[in-house]
């Protein structure tokens, strides 16, 4: 243990985060332990019972979500993303010169494929 | 000094080769009506054979740095890329026959097949943080995607789902670590990563880091104790995707481990020509002992296996601690024998892989008992998957023994004993759950007797895998030459 200690740079830039890690680790189980030792146990039908912003919970949370809407939001962000880098390209269109396009070209082809893919497999359509 | 994307691409051009390969399947996908047609396949074999043609069509020298140092192109990088495109040869002939596979949309399988190929051909060349994620995310997520693949199989979605749920953690503490790694060096570049940590005296974050950097390669190398997702992932993939899990991403993961590792945390020293590492903790027993916990675990599992399956996949967990060995040592011939292993291990560890789909497309299982009397039902194959056994177990004369001795010679040069003693024993160990199935077929007698029809592409596929498990046991030295060259690494 002592040449542990000797071994530890204390003037380390990162000491901070691990006493920061120390305290946070000591505080999150130190409360909840104490609330268990302190807290008043009252143990009736409310008190188990499902929080909801007050209200008294009407159906159970874990509802099935239909799979098209991972579908839509799978597509979303791939086609959010391709606007992303299409914006900057835009912006610098003349001085990327025609090597830019080129690559935006390919860019946008690929991601093209995708789009035909997702179209002919009917991740568009919504019944 | 940096090559810019235009200048880097010639040097990419297994990489282009393999993504337009892609592209075309999709399109071909969309386009066809027949979902049995064989042209998604075909397709595909041309596409990885030009990689593998391309692979080595620029001689790599002493090495460039591409894409703006994004990754690396060295004798390292080809070495890796041709051994994943070979095994994923393999695997796409493999798949082509498959009954499990039948009567399934084909082209999709080849486009996950294709772009955990590419992840791998990145991962082995990656040289920054940034690269070495992305390119692990893309190997992880279509090798995700084959697990499940067969949809409506309930083994083969929970393959798939553990395989997603211990991959997501694993690589989320690995970019934990990178990030540590970023904040000690400010840089997102191996090397100044490596240059960073050679300077500093930041023991305690360093070590840290390399720990949970660890954990994600460790994982995919499926490296005691980060194993527990391969048996059961093993077990419910389609069989040639379980075939291709236990060599390809294994292999990469092997690349990934031995560049990153070498680069950042080790210096080569100029005196000796051996590395030594940066930070003061005893990474070689620290290594040593997670290859030996490695192999012993995945051997004695594997005793008790009876889904033959699922024995493969235990005694490719000790493997990758046999060859974890290599990497124990430090030193560029520690790295030489990782390298032969990784080739004598593709051919005889795919070739039993062979032989188990040609046993479960005439049978429909893939338990020791169905092997029962193969030697008389199926001779060729029955002396094929004996040769296979025999190798890996590594009895001369067959190629697995030459790649032992290499990694035994290394770790007992550098007086390592205790290490080199655990593996032989180990060895001994795995005799047994292999010469179960060598007995089963040879020796046990069969309720049905009769014949099985091996098909003419998977008699030539098994006479093409075993040749090399019986040549590179009496003549490897070109091999071993191969090896020798391709340990050299782009270090900037």
């Amino acid at each position: 243990m002592a040449r542990f200690l000797e071994s530890v740079n204390f003037a380390d830039p990162y000491f901070p985060v691990l006493i920061l890690l120390a305290i946070a680790l000591a505080m999150a189980v130190g409360f909840v332990l104490l609330s268990q030792a302190l807290g008043p146990k009252r143990y009736d039908r409310i008190k188990f019972g499902v929080y909801e912003c007050g209200v008294d919970p009407l159906t159970p949370a874990a509802v099935r979500v239909s799979v098209k809407y991972y579908l839509v939001a799978i597509l979303f962000i791939l086609f959010d993303l391709e606007t992303t880098f299409l914006y900057p390209w835009a912006v610098l269109f003349r001085s990327l010169g025609l090597f830019g396009f080129i690559e935006m070209a390919v860019f946008v082809g690929i991601l093209l494929v995708g789009l035909v893919y997702a179209w002919k497999k009917g991740a568009l359509e919504w019944q | 000094m940096f090559l810019g994307n235009l200048d880097s691409l010639r040097y990419f051009l297994p990489e282009i080769a393999v993504t337009a390969t892609i592209l075309l399947l999709v399109v071909l996908h969309v386009v066809s009506k027949n979902r049995e047609s064989s042209a998604p396949g075909v397709l595909s074999l041309v596409g990885v054979g030009a990689a593998i043609l391309l692979a080595g069509i620029v001689p790599p020298g002493a090495g460039k740095a591409i894409f703006e140092g994004m990754a690396a192109y060295d004798a390292f990088a080809v070495f890796f890329k041709v051994l994943t495109a070979l095994a994923t040869l393999v695997v796409i002939l493999m798949s082509m026959d498959s009954r499990e596979l039948a009567g399934r949309s084909q082209a999709e399988y080849y486009v996950f097949l294709l772009s955990t190929l590419l992840g791998m051909f990145l991962l082995s060349s990656a040289t920054d943080i940034v690269m070495v994620y992305l390119s692990l995310e893309l190997v992880s997520i279509p090798s995700y995607l084959l697990a499940g693949y067969l949809k409506g199989k309930e083994k083969s979605t929970e393959a798939a789902m553990k395989y997603v749920v211990y991959g997501a953690t694993a690589s989320g503490v690995m970019i934990y670590g990178f990030s540590l790694l970023f904040g000690l060096a400010g840089s997102t570049q191996v090397a100044e990563i490596g240059r960073a940590l050679a300077a500093g005296k930041a023991v305690l974050p360093a070590l840290l880091a390399a720990v949970m950097v660890a954990v994600g390669f460790g994982y995919k190398i499926a490296a005691v104790p980060f194993h527990m997702w391969s048996p059961d992932v093993y077990e419910g993939s389609p069989t040639p995707a379980t075939a291709f899990f236990s060599i390809g991403p294994k292999a990469a993961g092997f690349a990934v481990l031995v560049r990153f590792y070498y680069t950042a945390f080790a210096a080569s020293d100029p005196a000796t020509g051996m590395w030594r590492l940066t930070a003061d903790v005893d990474w070689p027993l620290l290594f040593a002992a997670l290859s030996a916990v490695t192999m012993t675990v995945g051997n004695l599992v594997a005793v008790q296996q009876s889904n033959v399956k699922r024995l493969l996949a235990y005694s490719s967990i000790a493997h990758a601690g046999y060859m974890l060995m290599g990497f124990v040592l430090l030193s560029p011939a520690g790295i030489q024998a990782v390298l032969f292993y990784l080739v004598v291990y593709l051919f005889m560890n795919l070739g039993a892989f062979y032989v188990v789909v040609v046993v479960s497309n005439a049978l429909g299982g893939e338990d020791i008992a169905d092997f029962t009397g193969l030697g008389s039902r199926a001779p060729f194959a029955a002396v094929s998957l004996a040769i296979f056994l025999f190798a890996l177990t590594g009895i001369p004369p067959f190629s697995g023994f030459i790649g032992k001795v290499y990694l035994f010679a290394e770790v007992l040069n550098r007086g390592v004993y205790w290490l080199a003693i655990v593996a032989g024993l180990n060895s001994v160990v795995s005799l047994y759950y292999y010469a179960r199935i060598v007995r089963a077929m040879f020796l046990a007698d069969p309720k049905d007797t009769s014949a099985i029809l091996v098909p003419a592409v998977p008699r030539a596929m098994l006479a093409l895998l075993v040749a090399p498990t019986l040549i590179f046991g009496v003549y490897w030295e070109p091999v071993a030459r191969l090896a020798a060259d391709s340990v050299r690494m782009l270090v900037f």
